[in-house]
């Protein structure tokens, strides 16, 4: 079955654009969205530039259990590392099944 | 806005809809704690006829005891705004219909008051909680490497522990502005414990 690119089905995270802001998990109203995310130095900067630091995505789970499918984060992210799918959610048995982990 | 007391409400809106402002647009509540000790009834006419500004009457209640007149004798579509702010601000409609419109009935509280605290999430762990950058382990320890000196982000609806929940026993219970206050949300400064 086709379901329109609008359809409000499954939210997917865009892995590559996601700097680990947290402002998706601050702004869940039903605090369904955990993140784990480290800094690491950047490499590769020429010789002689200051050391920076940027953040790398660990962790980004989203429990089913809990979402209602309001779309805040997709709204919120400032990076557009969130879209919504026209797929359904996946089916579990019970609410720790419901926890899906998006970065492999 | 026109300023109304308790005692003239009702006489105010039959005044209002004999002037031709005849078409209820809608009535509502605001908490103002913090600001003033009060809930503020507002109640917004409309005069399709004439093509004149809608009108917006007012009505201060003390929070400690929210009793006003009801309208639904007025305007019967007042009756379902009435009932939402009753049981939502816990505000006493004299002479309206008590039923309950959205809440179940066993329900107890009242969720719009701005003192009201999401007491099931004060024992869970709020994931905004970690900055980015922060890996789970050090927020379970309490630690906060990437930025100690910052201020910690608090969930909305969530008073500060030291407010309400874990509060020095020997102190009296927290004003409910104290509460409201505490329960913002964002990135606060909290009190030291």
């Amino acid at each position: 079955m086709s379901s329109p690119e609008s359809s409000h089905r499954w939210i997917r995270l865009i892995e590559p654009a996601c700097t680990s802001c947290m402002i998706c998990a601050r702004e869940c109203p039903s605090w369904c969205i955990s993140i784990d995310s480290h800094t690491e130095p950047v490499a590769g900067l020429p010789p002689g530039a200051r050391d920076r630091t940027q953040n790398v995505l660990d962790r980004f789970a989203i429990d089913w259990s809990l979402c209602m499918y309001c779309g805040i984060c997709v709204e919120e992210c400032p990076y557009d590392a969130l879209e919504w799918v026209g797929d359904l959610t996946r089916p579990g048995s019970s609410t720790e099944a419901l926890v899906e982990e998006m970065v492999e | 806005m026109t300023e109304v007391s308790s005692q003239e409400w009702l006489a105010a809106v039959e005044a209002v809809e004999r002037e031709g402002f005849d078409y209820f647009d809608w009535l509502g509540c605001v908490d103002e704690i913090g600001r003033r000790d009060c809930f503020r009834i507002v109640l917004v006419v409309r005069n399709l006829t004439a093509s004149a500004e809608p009108r917006m009457l007012s009505c201060s209640l003390p929070r400690d005891d929210p009793r006003i007149q009801t309208v639904r004798g007025v305007f019967a579509g007042a009756a379902w705004h009435e009932r939402e702010v009753a049981e939502l601000f816990g505000v006493e409609f004299i002479g309206g219909d008590g039923s309950r419109l959205l809440l179940s009935p066993e329900f107890e509280g009242r969720p719009l008051r701005k003192d009201e605290v999401l007491a099931a999430r004060t024992a869970l762990n709020w994931p905004g909680a970690k900055e980015p950058g922060e890996d789970g382990n050090l927020a379970e320890a309490g630690e906060t490497s990437a930025s100690p000196s910052r201020r910690r982000m608090v969930p909305p609806g969530v008073p500060d522990p030291a407010v309400w929940g874990d509060r020095d026993a020997r102190q009296p219970a927290a004003e409910p502005a104290e509460v409201a206050e505490s329960a913002v949300g964002g990135r606060v400064r909290r009190r030291r414990t």
